[in-house]
């Protein structure tokens, strides 16, 4: 059955999507995804409780908190990675681009090539740089040039230069911080419209971070990406918006999530409206 | 609660602590230096002087502890607003203490000279007027209280007029040169009293910055109803 997200969005090829341009709701850019009251469960159990916020075009939208707030449940929400979970469910709407991420419809699979994935641990394929990149777009029918796809795809993520002249090496010989780079580019190479990042450079040091950092910001002149962190510097440098979450406990001791406050991320490192984001940015937590 | 960042908020609570000793050093010395100024007391003069190495002191090392906390702790928040604002008035508070110089030092090279007693009264209603100003914006950013540093403007307004007036009373001095010399001395004098109101005013501006996160000056002086 055809998805709805496919009968919404017009068909495109594999290397560019067009998507559709919405007004913006208020001033900004177009939002990409509108989160109306989301609540997660898992089983009986609340992970994440209303949470309302809107995703902009060509920007970095971060999400910070301490562990536990449900800012990654969150994120995995947005390409329905959370499905893959039997006891996982969702109450409210994401929109992305108009469309009920989650009406019945809508296949998940189209979902997560649109919203690509890049995980907190690199996680290349056995196979060679090549393959790792040419994979997805093969397992999509691209028709077109692989060699120059994979070679855009590398230059995007700023590691052509470094593999170009050993692409049939595997992309596991990789150091940690290029074989990010290599997700990155394998994520690049099926022409998202969204990056979902879920702490992508917690396993890189302080050069390897600042390369990502450098690249995402390169990248969402083209993309639009949602980062989690738990680096806050992190989420200050690059991010445009941020959204806090925390975690609210019940006196039966359920730890549910929710989110504090979402805003311009140079406003919420400077003048937070909420004590809770103020408390969390200057390490006055509990 | 817990505070993980002990040894930051330990050194921010140290910039608060030596900074508001330096307002009342600074306070103190211009009040030292207009009473020199009354009773003539060339050993005061000395004293202001040389307490201004106090000052100085503070001064640099509030800067250089300011310097480590961005370069070290990320400040961010209504921290960032407080080291950005100690950093401002640190630098206004050193210049008041320069001003107390000033004057100590005026004192000192019109020792010889005569003098007029209206001049003299009318340079210590300005102080009567400036000091209360230093003293109540370093409380309006101890207490962070808005109110009390959006006052800073309208205690001013005196200090402004009283500067102007002066001049008439220096320029009635002329008959006599050796105390028109006194006067345009004390002129000087009344510029620097003026000149620590205006920071006042400006410390006041960084703890409204402070506490509300936008700022504004509160007077416009090229746009003010004496500018040009």
């Amino acid at each position: 059955m055809e998805s709805e997200l496919s009968q919404t969005i017009e068909p495109v090829s594999v290397t560019h999507i067009e998507v559709a341009h919405h007004e913006p709701v208020s001033t900004g850019r177009p939002v990409i995804f509108d989160v109306q009251e989301l609540s997660v469960y898992y089983d009986d159990f609340r992970a994440v409780r209303d949470v309302t916020l809107a995703v902009r075009q060509n920007e970095i939208t971060a999400l910070i908190g301490p562990s536990g707030c449900g800012k990654t449940t969150m994120l995995r929400c947005f390409n329905r990675m959370n499905d893959l979970i039997d006891t996982a469910r969702v109450e409210g709407r994401i929109l992305y681009h108009g469309v009920d991420l989650y009406d019945h419809q809508v296949d998940p699979v189209e979902v997560r090539r649109r919203i690509g994935m890049v995980f907190q641990k690199p996680n290349p394929f056995p196979k060679s740089i090549y393959d790792n990149v040419s994979f997805g777009p093969r397992i999509a029918g691209f028709k077109g040039n692989m060699d120059d796809l994979v070679e855009q795809s590398l230059r995007k993520a700023a590691l052509w230069d470094e593999v170009k002249s050993k692409l049939k090496e595997s992309g596991m010989a990789l150091s940690g911080g290029q074989q990010q780079r290599l997700c990155i580019a394998r994520a690049i190479a099926v022409s998202p419209d969204v990056i979902l990042m879920d702490e992508p450079c917690s396993s890189l040091d302080p050069i390897a971070t600042l390369r990502i950092e450098e690249l995402m910001r390169e990248l969402v002149s083209e993309y639009t990406i949602v980062i989690v962190t738990h680096n806050m510097q992190q989420a200050a440098r690059v991010s445009d918006r941020t959204a806090f979450f925390t975690v609210d406990v019940r006196e039966d001791g359920q730890r549910t999530g929710t989110l504090v406050e979402f805003d311009a991320t140079e406003r919420m490192f400077t003048n937070p409206s909420d004590g809770r984001t103020e408390a969390y940015v200057t390490g006055r937590f509990g | 609660m817990v505070q993980p960042r002990r040894k930051f908020h330990e050194d921010l609570d140290w910039l608060e602590r030596e900074i508001t000793t330096m307002g009342e050093l600074a306070e103190r010395a211009v009040g030292a230096a207009v009473d020199a100024l009354s009773t003539q007391d060339v050993a005061r003069c000395d004293q202001v002087i040389a307490g201004d190495d106090a000052i100085d002191e503070s001064y640099i090392e509030i800067e250089r502890r300011i310097l480590d906390i961005i370069a070290m702790q990320n400040p961010v928040a209504s921290d960032l607003r407080l080291v950005s604002a100690v950093w401002h008035i640190n630098l206004h508070l050193e210049r008041i203490g320069d001003m107390a110089v000033n004057i100590a030092k005026i004192v000192k090279v019109t020792e010889d000279l005569p003098r007029d007693e209206r001049v003299i009264s009318h340079l210590r209603e300005m102080a009567d007027v400036v000091r209360p100003m230093i003293r109540t914006a370093m409380e309006a950013f101890a207490l962070r209280d808005l109110e009390l540093a959006l006052k800073l403007p309208s205690m001013d307004d005196p200090v402004d007029r009283l500067n102007r007036g002066l001049y008439g009373q220096i320029v009635g001095l002329a008959p006599d040169v050796r105390l028109l010399e006194w006067g345009i001395r004390m002129n000087v004098v009344s510029r620097q009293l003026e000149r620590c109101g205006d920071h006042a005013v400006d410390i006041a501006e960084q703890v409204a910055f402070l506490l509300t996160g936008e700022f504004r000056e509160f007077t416009d002086a090229s746009h003010g109803p004496n500018a040009g």
